[in-house]
């Protein structure tokens, strides 16, 4: 051991995570009262739209081919409502405005504005650097898909809806694995690039291209295919507020993300930054 | 002992293709330890690229950097824990404030430095209880330069310090460079004015689009730089009593007026000049600026160099 080793503090646990979680914590605490409103807002209106034979009437009415692209097939049981309104419509698309915002700013953001200056040229390694602030990512994520699934849960049992417990806590872990790695493509463009403008105008082409072909697909002649290509078919394609979580889609979600995460962390570790 | 920094034929380019722009053109260079080094040049010679190759930020694209030895991506995060730096281009934003800034770079030190924060604010007239974004460019600047001195690094990389400094500060700020020096720390800093380095830099090198085009101790680039003399007469005066003086170039005699570049001592010049009537004079040491302007125009001998007044 050398003498500088030596005298060498170490770096304390996971300073520059505890820093931008602190920077982030006023925007984490108001997505997350947003996604609470708007899950128990549309849970609790069930007992007046879904239990009605109404809503069923009215989906009945529309042209199949639309019902299907919206997803709309099966509103009138409990679990479709839920993954009709919540899980498949507002809390992907509200957590996926905030996950790709904040992959794309995490790094490429930051680096932009100049403020990974004084971060960068201290004592931590790039590679660590960008893991703590993509574990500022997983948490933030995390934190939005508990929020997510516990006020689902917990109006699910206090309506008495006939949704399983299991089944729901597959479909959040889903919710939380779409986000994810949608978060972590963004994320990558951005370690990789330097350009948050970039990591986000790319992030949301893939994330739309994905939404339209998961909902297009089954319209089209032999497009079951192209439907596997995309993460919301990853996500949803296993119908899981019934069935659960599917365990290839939630591999090729968990895939996506850790390829992104490696991407990142070579492409971060070998160029030039704040140019 | 290896130099604190050196330099070898280091070469860096921006972009790619048709946009490319070499920023770095061979630059060679060698700081000494416990030396205080003055980095000179104009806006966009390459002296904040070369700091940033140093720190890690950048990758030469050809040739050789090293710190303390050792290439800085190999060097690392042991590396720079050894460095205090100062970005010519200080970025700080958000709610939090000064103080929190900097117990947080502090934090990253594994808590180095930590206790003289209080102790430096105090010095530089910073308050910490003030959010970031609400400082004014000087006070982001006693921001950079506290958490750059913080941890008593034994290497200061510092870019451009005194901009945005008042004149009071900028005392101060020298007075903590000279007490780092004491310690025996090694200071690297870059500035686009001569005046800001040489009451404090033992040896300056001008860089000059990407390559050093001067590297000497600061009373010989002084010497170089001259001073420009104006001498007003109660009488027209003959441009040949001036001509051939010692140090004295580039005579512009107009009637009564006499304007000229000394180099080295004023004695000659002065007592040629008082067999007729002054009336006015100015002697003005001249800008940097001008230094590159006549940097190979006007040669030097040696002769002038060794008897000046130094």
């Amino acid at each position: 051991m050398t003498a500088e080793q030596r005298t060498m503090p170490s770096a304390g646990a996971l300073p520059a995570l505890r820093w931008v979680l602190r920077v982030q914590r006023r925007a984490l605490v108001g997505w997350g009262i947003a996604l609470a409103g708007v899950t128990a807002l549309y849970v609790s209106f069930w007992p007046a739209m879904g239990e009605t034979a109404e809503l069923q009437a009215l989906i009945d009415s529309l042209p199949e081919a639309m019902v299907t692209a919206m997803g709309y097939d099966a509103i009138g049981s409990p679990a479709g409502y839920l993954e009709s309104t919540v899980y498949a419509l507002l809390a992907p698309i509200l957590m996926l405005v905030f996950g790709l915002g904040l992959g794309a700013r995490l790094i490429a953001g930051e680096e932009e504005a100049g403020g990974l200056e004084l971060e960068g040229t201290g004592p931590l390694a790039r590679a660590r650097l960008l893991l703590e602030r993509y574990l500022v990512l997983v948490i933030a994520i995390v934190w939005l898909a508990v929020i997510v699934g516990g006020v689902s849960l917990g109006l699910v049992r206090a309506l008495d809806m006939e949704v399983g417990t299991g089944p729901l806590i597959g479909a959040t872990a889903g919710l939380l694995l779409l986000v994810l790695a949608m978060s972590s493509v963004t994320f990558a463009i951005g370690a990789a690039t330097g350009r948050r403008a970039l990591a986000l105008a790319v992030g949301a082409t893939v994330t739309v291209l994905g939404y339209i072909v998961d909902a297009l697909a089954p319209l089209v002649d032999d497009g079951a295919w192209l439907q596997q290509l995309s993460p919301f078919h990853w996500y949803l394609g296993n119908d899981p507020l019934n069935e659960g979580l599917g365990l290839a889609g939630a591999g090729a979600l968990l895939a996506l993300t850790v390829v992104s995460l490696v991407v990142a962390v070579v492409a971060y570790d070998r160029r030039d930054l704040g140019v | 002992m290896n130099p604190a920094i050196r330099t070898e034929g280091l070469i860096k380019d921006y972009g790619r293709g048709a946009r490319r722009v070499r920023a770095l053109d061979g630059l060679d260079l060698e700081v000494a330890h416990g030396e205080v080094f003055g980095f000179l040049g104009p806006n966009g010679a390459g002296k904040s690229t070369t700091i940033r190759v140093l720190l890690d930020q950048l990758r030469p694209t050809a040739g050789h950097a090293e710190v303390f030895g050792t290439p800085p991506r190999a060097g690392g995060p042991q590396q720079r824990a050894r460095i205090g730096y100062l970005p010519g281009e200080l970025a700080m934003t958000g709610r939090a404030t000064a103080g929190e800034l900097l117990h947080h770079l502090a934090r990253l030190r594994g808590g180095a430095g930590a206790q003289r924060i209080g102790e430096l604010a105090t010095r530089l007239s910073l308050d910490l209880d003030r959010p970031i974004r609400s400082l004014s460019k000087g006070n982001k600047q006693k921001v950079g330069v506290i958490q750059a001195f913080l941890h008593r690094p034994e290497l200061l990389i510092l870019d451009e310090p005194t901009s945005g400094l008042d004149p009071l500060l900028q005392q101060e700020f020298l007075a903590m460079v000279r007490e780092a020096q004491a310690d025996g720390a090694t200071i690297f800093m870059s500035s686009h004015v001569l005046s800001e380095v040489e009451v404090i830099a033992e040896r300056v090198a001008i860089v000059r689009a990407g390559r050093i085009v001067d590297l000497d101790d600061v009373a010989t680039l002084r010497h170089h730089a001259g001073q420009r003399v104006e001498l007003h007469f109660a009488d027209p005066v003959d441009v040949g009593d001036f001509d051939g003086l010692p140090g004295v170039s580039d005579i512009e005699v107009a009637d009564h007026h006499l304007s000229c570049l000394l180099r080295g001592e004023p004695d000659q010049l002065l007592k040629v000049a008082a067999r007729s009537h002054v009336r006015r004079w100015s002697a003005e040491d001249r800008e940097l600026e001008d230094l590159f302007l006549d940097h190979y125009r006007v040669p030097v001998s040696e002769e002038e160099v060794t008897d000046d007044d130094r």
